[in-house]
């Protein structure tokens, strides 16, 4: 649904890191991330998954090409800008939570915002809501500390969805995870994706990735190949057998 | 972001590591402890000098002859130059009021009836007018020539039965004679009246030179000769002028003098002192004989000796100021230190922080922040610290207390400064961490 327009769009990006000899973590990728999509991107250590994520995230440069979230050319924007653009258009999970931990939830959730300068009583409320949504309504007081691995990655999914990205980056969400636990969370993320929000997760399980619409196959900073899912949408077709199926690693 | 949420943040912070922050803070705190006690005890105890020289007092003049460079504060390198005669001469200028000698005897002891207390140099000679009308509470001034005193509260108590006006006093001089006195006064409090005495309280009975101090000079030999003096002076008593005869050949020489300006005047002071330096120094003086090459009459008001006196005043003070300064330094140092580790270990939360959209300059205000907070509260600490240990300090010293104010805040702009100072590079370094290897960061 609501797949109007693009949320990211990469095209022929290589990034290369000089650290004695070039090595290209990407060489090469065109992709396209349409708004109200769930990607999902699967690869060995060491084929660009993380390279990507810092592309898409805002967090890092290509070294060619052009990267383009949220409408705006990622390589030409100012250090300034383009962390503007990431506070505002990206939201991360990480496989650790990183939730900050002399914060309680509803803080963390409310960060992204506070650094987009907006006031604190509506901070507040927006993320009140957010973290009811994701079912932690009755635990906003509580520090991070003070919540199981589920509910941070919970407060954690709040929080990237605060600003309303135009993209919610999870790098390996489920990572930190037992298999219920798991499968609450990305029940969330289906849940979202319903609602109009672009997924990109990276993982390495078959069974995380198949939540999604399409797999893109990375190997050796090249898309391998592009896997589409059936019931694009209608995320949880096909994810019964994916889950039973277990661990895809490759 | 806005600065009241970085205060919060970094507050929050602060209070995460309490013992960590206390200790940081440590340092600060007692370097401005350190200069707020000492400063207020310096303040206080020039408040305590300074408030002695009544304004009546500003247009003495006090001289001596020293070498030019004696250094010492009053009296220093004083030699005994100073007639009688001279005395007259210096009263007699158009610019003074008024011109008296000044010695402090050496007593053993001192006696009220049947009642002997032990006294070393609480005896001090002068003109009548050197004890000011609006000092005394009871009685007189003393008049020259007479066998009178007037004595200071101090003095007055030390006896079992306290002194009043109309008693008999006896003196053991230090040569052993005796001699009495009646006290014709009593002053208002003990403080000293000069700079010659000092402003410490201490017990003092004022007498007149003549004939307290003609007499004891002669006994002891100074100045050429007089020992034909002792005689004529027991029954001298009343008369102001008696001075004149009871000095006649002998001259009893003065080591101090004190010569009256017209009035307070700067422009009256600095005739009444020309003009006194100009008679002492020319050939009419007895005082030329002595002066020499080497010595120099020195004239000075209570004002100058006093700024000699709070120049070393000063000094002692800029030199704790500066010990003080040291413990800041190595209390910023420490700061720095602690920042420097807080940024480390923090650097995953900062990966965070940028992650989610906080800028270069948002991270370095939030490190910026705690470490100025550290350093404000050390200072707010370390000034109520420094007030409690100064109050105490006056107290027992036993001065008015006054608190240099302007201190108070200059403490917390040094404590604003030195957490900016120590907390700039630490948040520099946060704010350049680059997010990617953040949030790699184990």
């Amino acid at each position: 649904m609501a797949s109007s327009g693009t949320a990211v769009s990469l095209s022929n990006v290589r990034k290369t890191y000089r650290i004695g000899e070039p090595v290209h973590a990407l060489d090469g990728v065109s992709l396209e991330v349409p708004r109200g999509s769930y990607t999902a991107i699967m690869g060995p250590s060491g084929s660009g998954k993380s390279t990507l994520m810092n592309l898409v995230g805002c967090l890092d440069t290509p070294t060619e090409g052009t990267v383009v979230v949220g409408g705006r050319d990622v390589g030409t924007l100012s250090d300034r800008e383009r962390t503007r653009l990431r506070g505002t258009e990206v939201g991360f999970v990480f496989q650790t939570f990183n939730l900050m931990p002399r914060l309680n939830a509803v803080e963390n959730v409310a960060l992204p915002q506070l650094f987009q300068s907006i006031d604190r009583d509506e901070r507040r409320e927006r993320a009140r809501n957010l973290l009811e949504r994701v079912g932690l309504g009755d635990r906003i007081d509580h520090m991070p500390n003070e919540l199981s691995g589920g509910q941070r990655q919970r407060v954690a999914l709040a929080r990237a969805l605060v600003n309303d990205p135009a993209i919610v980056l999870a790098d390996e969400p489920s990572g930190n995870l037992d298999t219920d636990t798991e499968a609450d969370i990305l029940d969330l993320f289906d849940e979202f994706h319903e609602g109009g929000t672009t997924m990109l997760v990276v993982t390495h399980e078959r069974h995380v990735a198949e939540r999604a619409d399409r797999i893109i196959h990375l190997l050796d900073g090249k898309i391998e190949r592009i896997e589409e899912l059936d019931g694009a949408g209608g995320s949880q077709a096909g994810s019964p057998a994916g889950r039973e199926s277990g661990g895809g690693d490759e | 972001m806005n600065p009241l949420e970085s205060l919060r943040l970094a507050w929050r912070s602060i209070r995460g590591h309490r013992l960590r922050s206390a200790l940081t803070t440590l340092g600060i705190v007692i370097g401005i402890a350190a200069v707020i006690a000492f400063v207020t005890l310096g303040a206080s105890l020039q408040a305590g000098v300074i408030g002695d020289i009544s304004p009546d007092d500003q247009r003495n003049v006090y001289g001596w002859a020293a070498e030019p460079d004696s250094e010492g504060g009053p009296l220093a390198g004083a030699q005994p130059v100073f007639t009688q005669d001279d005395l007259e001469a210096v009263e007699d200028l158009e610019d003074v009021e008024a011109a008296y000698g000044y010695a402090t005897l050496q007593t053993q002891a001192i006696s009220n009836g049947e009642e002997t207390v032990a006294q070393g140099s609480g005896m001090i000679a002068s003109g009548p007018s050197y004890i000011r009308e609006e000092r005394i509470t009871e009685g007189r001034q003393f008049e020259m020539g007479a066998r009178e005193a007037v004595v200071n509260p101090a003095a007055a108590n030390q006896f079992e039965e306290n002194v009043s006006v109309g008693d008999t006093l006896t003196v053991a001089m230090l040569g052993g004679q005796q001699t009495e006195v009646e006290v014709v006064g009593i002053t208002d409090n003990s403080e000293g009246l000069s700079p010659f005495e000092g402003f410490e309280s201490s017990p003092r009975i004022y007498v007149p030179t003549d004939p307290y101090y003609t007499e004891q000079a002669s006994m002891l030999g100074i100045g050429a000769g007089g020992g034909a003096n002792t005689g004529n002076q027991s029954g001298a008593g009343g008369d102001a002028g008696a001075g004149n005869q009871s000095v006649t050949g002998g001259e009893a020489r003065f080591l101090a003098i004190i010569v009256e300006a017209e009035s307070a005047d700067q422009a009256d002071i600095d005739a009444a002192r020309e003009s006194t330096t100009d008679y002492l120094e020319s050939d009419a003086s007895d005082a030329s004989e002595l002066l020499g090459d080497d010595l120099e009459v020195q004239l000075q008001t209570s004002t100058e000796l006093l700024g000699q006196l709070q120049d070393v005043l000063n000094l002692l003070q800029n030199f704790i100021v500066g010990i003080a300064a040291i413990s800041l330094l190595v209390g910023s140092i420490g700061i720095a230190n602690i920042m420097l580790v807080s940024v480390t270990e923090r650097t995953r939360e900062i990966g965070i922080m940028k992650a989610v959209g906080a800028q270069n300059r948002d991270v370095l205000g939030l490190f910026l922040t705690e470490s100025v907070i550290l350093g404000v509260i050390g200072a707010i600490l370390g000034t109520g610290l420094g007030l409690v240990a100064g109050y105490l300090g006056v107290q027992y010293i036993d001065l008015p207390l006054v608190y240099p104010l302007e201190y108070v805040a200059i403490a917390i702009i040094v404590g604003i400064v030195v957490g900016i100072l120590a907390g700039l590079y630490p948040a520099w370094r946060a704010a350049r961490t680059d997010p990617i290897d953040a949030l790699r960061y184990e």
